[in-house]
């Protein structure tokens, strides 16, 4: 009976109908074969920027510049998959790649069924309002008000839990992913978008005629990491490695300049999911 | 609006709309094909294998199918590649609702024409090649440019698999400049056209066969 309703969950959760049957062939260790092969396959929706997204058709941002100095440094080639972010979890379970290195929020369900590398990047949860909107200045103004974010993201769930300490509720829209929910801010059927500050921040400096973040963030402290198979820890090993390296010898510090125009030091060890 | 937004776009939407053109084209060939050997099979002894190709793949979505060939098949030690997954769903998919205009069509030239022809001592392969296809295909014609068009709109689930075609690449632009309105605008143009290029070639065909 448990076992039933545990796959229930997982087709409801939207996981994948690819999950419900055992695995039938497995390769044992995806490190040895990634080092066999001398490739490294890596799948993404390139849609997230500044993680991942296309510039002029070619791929480019945080998780890509990390990947590259990663894969060099463990001495393979690197293939870059772009898939809609539904398919790119189904897909790491069905062994169509190696590893999902679109930034993934740690939290406590999520470590159940994936192994997580050490953190990339950090994603609190914040705030972005219109740029002219001047009835907002902190978070906590946002009670009574309409907030959009990406449906069951990490940030979206923060949010929640941070509208049940205000007096008047926030009405939460979900949106299949965030540019929806940008579009309708920029159109008013919307208070303020719900997402990492790193995303947010990036968007606001690409458009500040239309955007503007709410400071300080209002979320707990939450980090964003690549995920693998659950069996693959020794691939997560060897690339928690690289960036742990990355990390000490300023490597880490150069992207994050780079994209976010600040640095911040990032945990050596994946941490207890704050969510 | 920001029209510079869509001019920037405009060389990879096209780029993408070839890859829309060319699975949708081999898509319909494709369903083309099994769609007449399906008709075929349902005039046969074995029209309830017929029949249960065409409840499945006209009763399941197409996402729900790209998602089993692609995330499925590999589970029981079938890998297929990202395009011809998406070529095979199309085509599987758009084969029975080609066979059932084909069987549609079919039935619809009076059953006494047939009759007469075998009266008058013709041969199978004459009757269907003087009898029923010359007026199955006039009858056929409307409604397969009409799948044909729905199929061309359909592939844009084709990126649940991997496949970038036009809507995908729309989305992926849109989301990297933040100007959804003005990126979409031109993919729907875009598909437009390519419609009335499918429908403009069925009205001359048409023509042809009236």
């Amino acid at each position: 009976m448990p076992t039933f309703l545990a796959t229930r969950r997982r087709l409801l959760a939207g996981a994948g109908v690819a999950a419900v049957l055992p695995r039938l062939a497995w390769a044992a260790d995806t490190l040895a074969d990634v080092k066999a092969r001398g490739e490294l396959v890596c799948a993404t929706e390139m849609e997230f920027a500044p993680f991942d997204f296309l510039v002029n058709d070619v791929y480019t941002g945080v998780d890509r510049d990390l990947m590259d100095a990663i894969a060099a440094d463990i001495g393979v080639k690197v293939k870059y998959l772009d898939l809609p972010w539904t398919s790119v979890l189904p897909g790491l379970e069905a062994s169509k790649f190696d590893i999902c290195i679109a930034p993934v929020t740690i939290t406590a369900e999520r470590m159940k069924r994936y192994t997580f590398t050490v953190p990339i990047a950090d994603a609190t949860a914040a705030l972005m309002k219109r740029a002219d909107d001047a009835s907002i200045a902190k978070a906590e103004d946002l009670a009574g008000k309409t907030v959009g974010g990406q449906k069951g993201t990490a940030q979206v769930a923060q949010l929640k839990a941070f509208a049940a300490t205000l007096g008047k509720p926030i009405e939460v829209k979900e949106y299949l992913d965030n540019n929806q929910s940008y579009a309708d801010l920029a159109a008013g059927r919307l208070d303020a978008s719900v997402s990492s500050l790193p995303n947010l921040a990036y968007v606001a400096s690409k458009r500040p005629d239309a955007f503007a973040v709410v400071l300080p963030p209002f979320g707990k402290p939450t980090y964003f990491s690549w995920v693998v198979r659950k069996e693959d820890t020794t691939l997560a090993d060897a690339i928690d490695a690289v960036l742990i390296k990355m990390e000490d010898d300023g490597r880490m510090a150069t992207i994050q300049k780079k994209w976010f125009g600040q640095t911040a030091a990032l945990p050596k060890t994946v941490p207890t999911p704050a969510v | 609006m920001a029209f510079q937004a869509a001019a920037d776009a405009l060389p990879y939407l096209l780029r993408a709309a070839g890859t829309t053109i060319w699975v949708s084209a081999a898509g319909m060939a494709l369903g083309q094909v099994l769609g007449a050997a399906v008709c075929l099979i349902r005039r046969s002894r074995f029209k309830r294998a017929g029949a249960l190709y065409v409840s499945f793949f006209r009763g399941v979505p197409l996402l729900v199918q790209l998602l089993l060939v692609y995330y499925f098949l590999p589970r029981v030690g079938i890998d297929v590649p990202p395009l011809v997954a998406a070529i095979g769903t199309l085509g599987l998919a758009s084969g029975a609702y080609v066979s059932e205009i084909f069987r549609g069509a079919l039935r619809a030239v009076p059953a006494g024409q047939v009759e007469a022809a075998v009266t008058l001592g013709f041969p199978v392969g004459a009757i269907w090649r003087r009898v029923l296809l010359p007026q199955a295909a006039r009858i056929a014609l409307p409604s397969l440019v009409n799948e044909l068009i729905l199929l061309l709109k359909a592939s844009s689930l084709i990126s649940t698999v991997g496949v970038t075609e036009l809507t995908r690449a729309s989305h992926s632009y849109a989301a990297a400049t933040y100007r959804p309105l003005e990126i979409y605008a031109c993919a729907g143009l875009i598909y437009l056209a390519m419609s009335l290029v499918l429908a403009g070639a069925g009205q001359f065909a048409e023509r042809r066969v009236a």
